[in-house]
């Protein structure tokens, strides 16, 4: 068994490989399950999209693979990360050493990702010293001012010497993205990247990053909720639910043919042309309270199409062709 | 259609900079003005939309409308009475007519008394109502915005995010309110949730008959919900007009880059060349530095111009021709 699974890790074209993770939260007096059974791969060169609303546990697998979740309250029950074939999950006495060059993240509000009580060159300067350190000191600025370039930023010097707080959130993201640049990451995790930004800026920072994937990023890995982001950025897309998988394949595919009863809901929430009047088709319901769980598939209190099965026992991943993985009784 | 139940013309509201430290970080005036001659009108049973980003006095004007900030200079019309702002009665009939909904759930819902309490909070005090007869008036709000007659005794951090604005709702059509404004109601929604308050809104208007005043940044949002949309810059109104006319023909420069900046999951995008934009400013029109269309007349304030459909606020148009061939006038 781990033979196999070492081999096909040499085999293995994908940059990320995460399989079968679960984390619980661990508090004194409750367990609670963010994560089970998770596997997700991205490819080199692809774009894959992680889409679910709130208590999915699609930022807490973002956190898990970059290694800033606090371990506790997080525990790791299970299952393995691999970067280019290389485990990183538990997270070596190093910890640094992946990240970096190997994966970046791109925080959801850039306040506060960048630090407040330092300028703009200093943030960028630190980035660089990670990214190249052997490099001159001339060699670094001009670095730092060529990727404030590569985002577009006109007035560079302007932007250098500011601090955070005097930035919009449309510069402040695209700050963010500048030190995330001049370290050339192989992988970069997009965490919410455009929620809370204006319309104007969110398509401008949008085809920032797709410009920029063909030039210098290897893959992206994006965290979502919003369906129409993920819809414009992504190849493939793996939708969340309750701390599971529960479909995954291409993003046209699903898209256009969703298989799990949840996709389709999330589809139909979307307001999409004229009503006049006609109300959106969807199911009552919130996403579920991690701490209470229903028996069975979690969505099957929302869930049009319920049987007995699934109040009763979990469904799991399947696979359909064309490379599509559903988790539903609807395809058993 | 029907006859305009809301007029406001020439809505002007400003703050005044109070301290050194606001001054310096923009220019050095003692007032900002946020919203400058705002002119709409809505229409019985109508769906209004704003939008605009970020600054451009959206949530003012919301604010302006049901009385917590005091406008410099307007002339608003409700069901014909004139609204005097500086006037107790002006204020009281702004409020016994217009109804808020705010975007924030959690800070607009009192943390400390329960459901019951917050709902009831919205009936008039003039209809000194009986204990039982209130009871009935909270159960038949709590019926109609959907809200389970078991969570009438919990308290707001008890609530989902969907059940809190239900409850802002109730609150708001309790006092028998004919105009609704929401500002960004589904904003902190998650779409599952936000599709459901959004149905919600549309029974709602048909069951109550009232009108909507619905302001949000989401432009599938206002597509799908409103009647009519007013495009919001930097406290100016560029155009309004009917939604499908805005969407499919925008006139405006910014309405279209506003268009096409958007996107939906069924749109396919082409990631193009990234535009820098500029600062809105005072002189001229407020959008030539963004402007693709710049020309010499955008250094002059630009006139409002009706094309039958709507109106634009464009140099662009000042003497150009319609679809149909006919001379635009302003």
């Amino acid at each position: 068994m781990i033979d196999s699974i070492q081999r096909r890790d040499k085999l293995s074209p994908n940059l990320l490989e995460v399989s079968n993770l679960s984390v619980n939260f661990e508090t004194i007096d409750r367990t609670v399950e963010v994560l089970k059974d998770v596997s997700v791969t991205v490819g080199k060169e692809e774009v894959v999209g992680v889409v679910g609303e709130s208590g999915s546990g699609k930022s807490t697998l973002a956190q898990v693979i970059v290694g800033v979740l606090d371990i506790p309250p997080a525990r790791i029950m299970g299952g393995r990360i691999l970067l280019e074939g290389k485990e990183i999950l538990p997270h070596p006495e190093n910890k640094v050493n992946f990240r970096g060059k190997g994966i970046n993240m791109i925080f959801q509000e850039p306040l506060t990702s960048l630090n407040p009580v330092y300028s703009v060159h200093d943030q960028m300067e630190e980035a660089v010293n990670i990214g190249h350190p052997k490099l001159e000191k001339k060699e670094k600025e001009a670095i730092i001012r060529k990727s404030l370039a590569e985002v577009m930023i006109r007035d560079v010097e302007g932007v250098l010497n500011v601090y955070p707080h005097q930035l919009s959130g449309g510069m402040r993201q695209r700050v963010s993205i500048a030190m995330v640049l001049v370290q050339k990451p192989n992988l970069l995790i997009l965490d919410e990247p455009t929620t809370g930004l204006d319309l104007i800026v969110q398509r401008k920072i949008i085809s920032l990053i797709m410009n920029l994937k063909k030039e210098v990023l290897s893959s992206i890995l994006l965290i979502t909720h919003d369906l129409a982001v993920a819809a414009n950025m992504c190849d493939r897309i793996y939708v969340m639910y309750a701390g599971r998988v529960v479909e995954s394949g291409k993003m046209r595919d699903v898209l256009h043919d969703p298989k799990h009863p949840y996709t389709t809901m999330l589809k139909n929430s979307e307001p999409e042309g004229y009503a006049n009047g006609a109300p959106l088709k969807v199911s009552s319901g919130a996403p579920p309270d991690l701490r209470h769980l229903p028996p069975g598939c979690a969505f099957n209190p929302r869930c049009p199409m319920a049987m007995d099965i699934c109040r009763s026992k979990v469904p799991e991943l399947k696979k359909l062709a064309d490379n599509r993985e559903v988790a539903c009784w609807l395809y058993e | 259609m029907n006859e305009p139940i809301l007029e406001v013309e020439n809505l002007t509201v400003q703050f005044k900079a109070k301290t050194k430290m606001f001054r310096s970080t923009g220019d050095r005036e003692k007032w900002k003005r946020v919203l400058n001659a705002i002119s709409f009108s809505l229409r019985q049973g109508e769906t209004f939309g704003i939008v605009g980003e970020t600054g451009s006095g959206k949530t003012t004007l919301a604010r302006t409308l049901v009385g917590i900030y005091k406008p410099k200079d307007c002339k608003v019309t409700l069901y014909g009475k004139r609204v005097d702002f500086r006037k107790k009665e002006g204020i009281l009939l702004l409020r016994k007519t217009i109804g808020i909904v705010f975007q924030d759930p959690v800070g607009s819902l009192n943390p400390r008394v329960t459901v019951y309490d917050i709902i009831s909070e919205g009936i008039p005090v003039w209809e000194k109502l009986k204990e039982e007869q209130k009871a009935e008036k909270v159960r038949e709000a709590a019926r109609l915005v959907d809200l389970p007659e078991s969570k009438l005794e919990s308290y707001p951090t008890e609530l989902s995010g969907g059940e809190k604005q239900r409850v802002s709702l109730a609150r708001t059509i309790i006092g028998g309110k004919k105009i609704l404004v929401l500002d960004e109601p589904t904003s902190s929604l998650d779409v599952s949730i936000q599709a459901q308050i959004l149905n919600l809104l549309i029974r709602l208007k048909k069951e109550l008959s009232i009108s909507y005043i619905f302001i949000t940044h989401d432009l599938n949002v206002i597509k799908y919900m409103c009647d009519r949309v007013a495009v919001l810059y930097y406290g100016q109104i560029l155009e309004q007009g009917n939604t499908e006319e805005i969407f499919e023909h925008p006139r405006h420069p910014y309405s279209s880059d506003l268009v096409a900046a958007n996107i939906s999951f069924s749109s396919t995008t082409k990631f193009s060349e990234v535009q820098e934009s500029g600062e809105p400013t005072k002189e001229g029109c407020v959008y030539k530095n963004s402007c693709s269309k710049r020309f010499a007349s955008c250094d002059n304030e630009p006139p409002v111009i009706d094309y039958g459909k709507g109106t634009v606020k464009c140099w662009l148009y000042s003497n150009m021709r319609d679809d149909r061939g006919n001379k635009m006038e302003r």
